[in-house]
């Protein structure tokens, strides 16, 4: 039997291999989620317990909308980062701008490591909990996840979507169809950042404390994992990705240290039975087709 | 004095690369509604000069003027929205979409809807939709590819990926079209095909067409005015009877008297 705490942090896998996603639909490789993943937990952390108006309670508590409140500032907050550091990174393409995003994970890193109120290399302790248990945090975690899927369905018959396929297949050619490629990257960069700083917020109540090791390069290879497994063709390979490789090493918990060598053969192999990943086109044209077959 | 400017103007223009001079000095007009034919041998400069038109590459001097505003310097979205849509010599498609996506893209300033309306997916944005698939059938029906508007643009033939480039440049509802060998890989009753189509998208549209085709005879019956490229620089401008007996464009094309015994 899977454990509350073991869901919830596979939903927020989901989430952030969505945020992964994104740019890659786009054709862009970033690995920034992490970063913005801990620009909008370390803001969490810190409303919720520095800034009394927000109403921690001593016993640990916190009160719902407050709680709400955070998620939405976190992902503003990335949002706005990604506005910034997006217009001048995304003029870099392919490798390049991998490194300039891992270069950006690093920075932030190190600036919560560093910076006076952040709680250097110990972060923050003590989160108030706006739920007594874990499964209080899967109806947000689930509620943000369908909020994602829905915008990432939704573009896909939305102008902005196909302007983002056409970006990814051909930027030249989109470019001569009259569209503003450097804004359609730009939204996709600002969306997986939001999402990520929202999804930061959550985990640092659900985590209970919070510090600069949350976002680093190891959690940006990581999550690249999960759309590599999944598939980047859409939004639900992911999501699949994400949800099965966060699960895995605890599943394979029982089987010792040889877990991680199994965690390791499944990224390797991964790639290689299923080269565009579980989630294909093909197979959702499979499924669609199935649905339709089985409606009276 | 009103008389309207050229549609499109290139005055002077010159484009070199390190020391290759691609482009010297290149001036012609092109008019309203006229199908206008850019010829010349391989590695004349043709399709050069529609980079430059449609904003890829950068000119070394010269200008180039649209309704007798200048856009050099513009880049490819602005100079497209300005109503100038191009298709490639090497076809670049969106491979993965479906035909229909392809052209959607095209469409894509129509479908333009305001964001809230968009992710609610309410009656108004089904109703801009519907019209927006209708506008796309209809240009894939103008070229005979509506019957495979749901296959991927990648499962086309040669000719029909060709075809298919134009519907998408048109989608973008160009007041010049910019074609760079249209007809390339097409077979003879293809070309014949094509050509006739143009005509009538001309007419349908109210096209000006700007038009780099090898095929001589085609374009000899196609365009209404020819320059003529060698080298970069162009040696003939005229209607097709004046282009085909000027003495320069026959020496670039069968070589120089003094060699002209000698070809096989």
């Amino acid at each position: 039997m899977i454990d509350h705490g073991l869901l919830v942090q596979m939903l927020i896998g989901a989430l952030l291999g969505i945020s992964v996603y994104l740019p890659l639909a786009t054709g862009q490789l970033s690995l920034a989620t992490p970063a913005f993943y801990a620009v909008g937990g370390t803001l969490a952390a810190l409303l919720s317990t520095r800034w009394a108006a927000l109403g921690a309670r001593v016993d640990g508590s916190f009160p719902l909308p407050s709680f709400l409140l955070e998620l939405v500032l976190g992902g503003a907050l990335a949002g706005l980062l990604a506005l910034l550091v997006g217009r001048l990174v995304l003029r870099l393409q392919g490798i390049y701008l991998a490194i300039a995003t891992i270069a950006l994970v690093e920075i932030v890193r190190v600036a919560i490591l560093n910076l006076p109120f952040t709680g250097g290399a110990v972060g923050i302790f003590g989160i108030p909990q706006p739920f007594p248990t874990a499964a209080g945090y899967l109806p947000p975690a689930l509620a943000l996840l369908l909020l994602a899927g829905w915008v990432c369905q939704r573009l896909e018959v939305m102008a902005l979507g196909r302007a983002m396929a056409a970006v990814r297949e051909d930027e030249l050619a989109a470019r001569c169809m009259g569209i503003a490629t450097t804004r359609v990257k730009l939204s996709a960069f600002v969306l997986s950042a939001v999402l990520a700083g929202s999804t930061g917020a959550l985990a640092a109540h659900f985590l209970n404390t919070w510090n600069a090791r949350q976002g680093s390069f190891d959690t940006a290879v990581t999550m690249l994992a999960f759309v590599i497994l999944g598939g980047s063709r859409s939004w639900l390979g992911p999501v699949l990705g994400g949800l099965l490789l966060t699960a895995l090493p605890e599943l394979l918990r029982p089987v010792g240290d040889v877990r991680l060598v199994l965690f390791g053969l499944v990224i390797l192999l991964g790639p290689a039975l299923f080269p565009q990943g579980l989630v294909t086109p093909a197979l959702l044209e499979r499924l669609g087709r199935w649905g339709e077959g089985s409606r009276p | 004095m009103s008389v309207a400017p050229p549609l499109l103007e290139l005055d002077g223009l010159s484009c070199r690369f390190g020391g290759l001079v691609a482009l010297d000095q290149v001036s012609f007009a092109v008019q309203p509604g006229e199908v206008f034919g850019l010829i010349g041998p391989n590695g004349a400069g043709k399709t050069t000069l529609f980079n430059l038109i449609s904003g890829l590459t950068a000119a070394s001097g010269g200008a180039v003027r649209w309704r007798g505003e200048p856009i050099d310097g513009l880049g490819p979205e602005r100079i497209n929205r300005l109503g100038i849509a191009r298709t490639f010599q090497n076809l670049r498609l969106f491979d993965s979409l479906t035909l229909r996506e392809n052209v959607l893209v095209g469409l894509h300033r129509e479908a333009r809807a305001p964001l809230l309306q968009a992710l609610s997916g309410n009656a108004g944005f089904r109703a801009r939709q519907a019209a927006l698939e209708h506008r796309a059938s209809e240009l894939l029906a103008l070229f005979d590819l509506d019957g495979r508007a749901d296959d991927s643009a990648a499962s086309l033939s040669y000719g029909d990926r060709r075809r298919l480039e134009i519907a998408r440049a048109l989608a973008t509802g160009p007041a010049l079209l910019l074609l760079d060998e249209p007809a390339a890989g097409m077979n003879p009753a293809e070309k014949e095909e094509l050509c006739a189509l143009i005509a009538r998208l001309r007419e349908r549209f109210q096209l000006t067409v700007l038009i780099i085709e090898h095929h001589v005879p085609l374009m000899m019956r196609l365009c209404d005015r020819l320059a003529v490229l060698n080298f970069g620089r162009r040696i003939a401008l005229g209607t097709p009877e004046r282009v085909r007996h000027d003495p320069a464009v026959i020496e670039a094309y069968l070589g120089g008297v003094a060699d002209s015994g000698g070809s096989p």
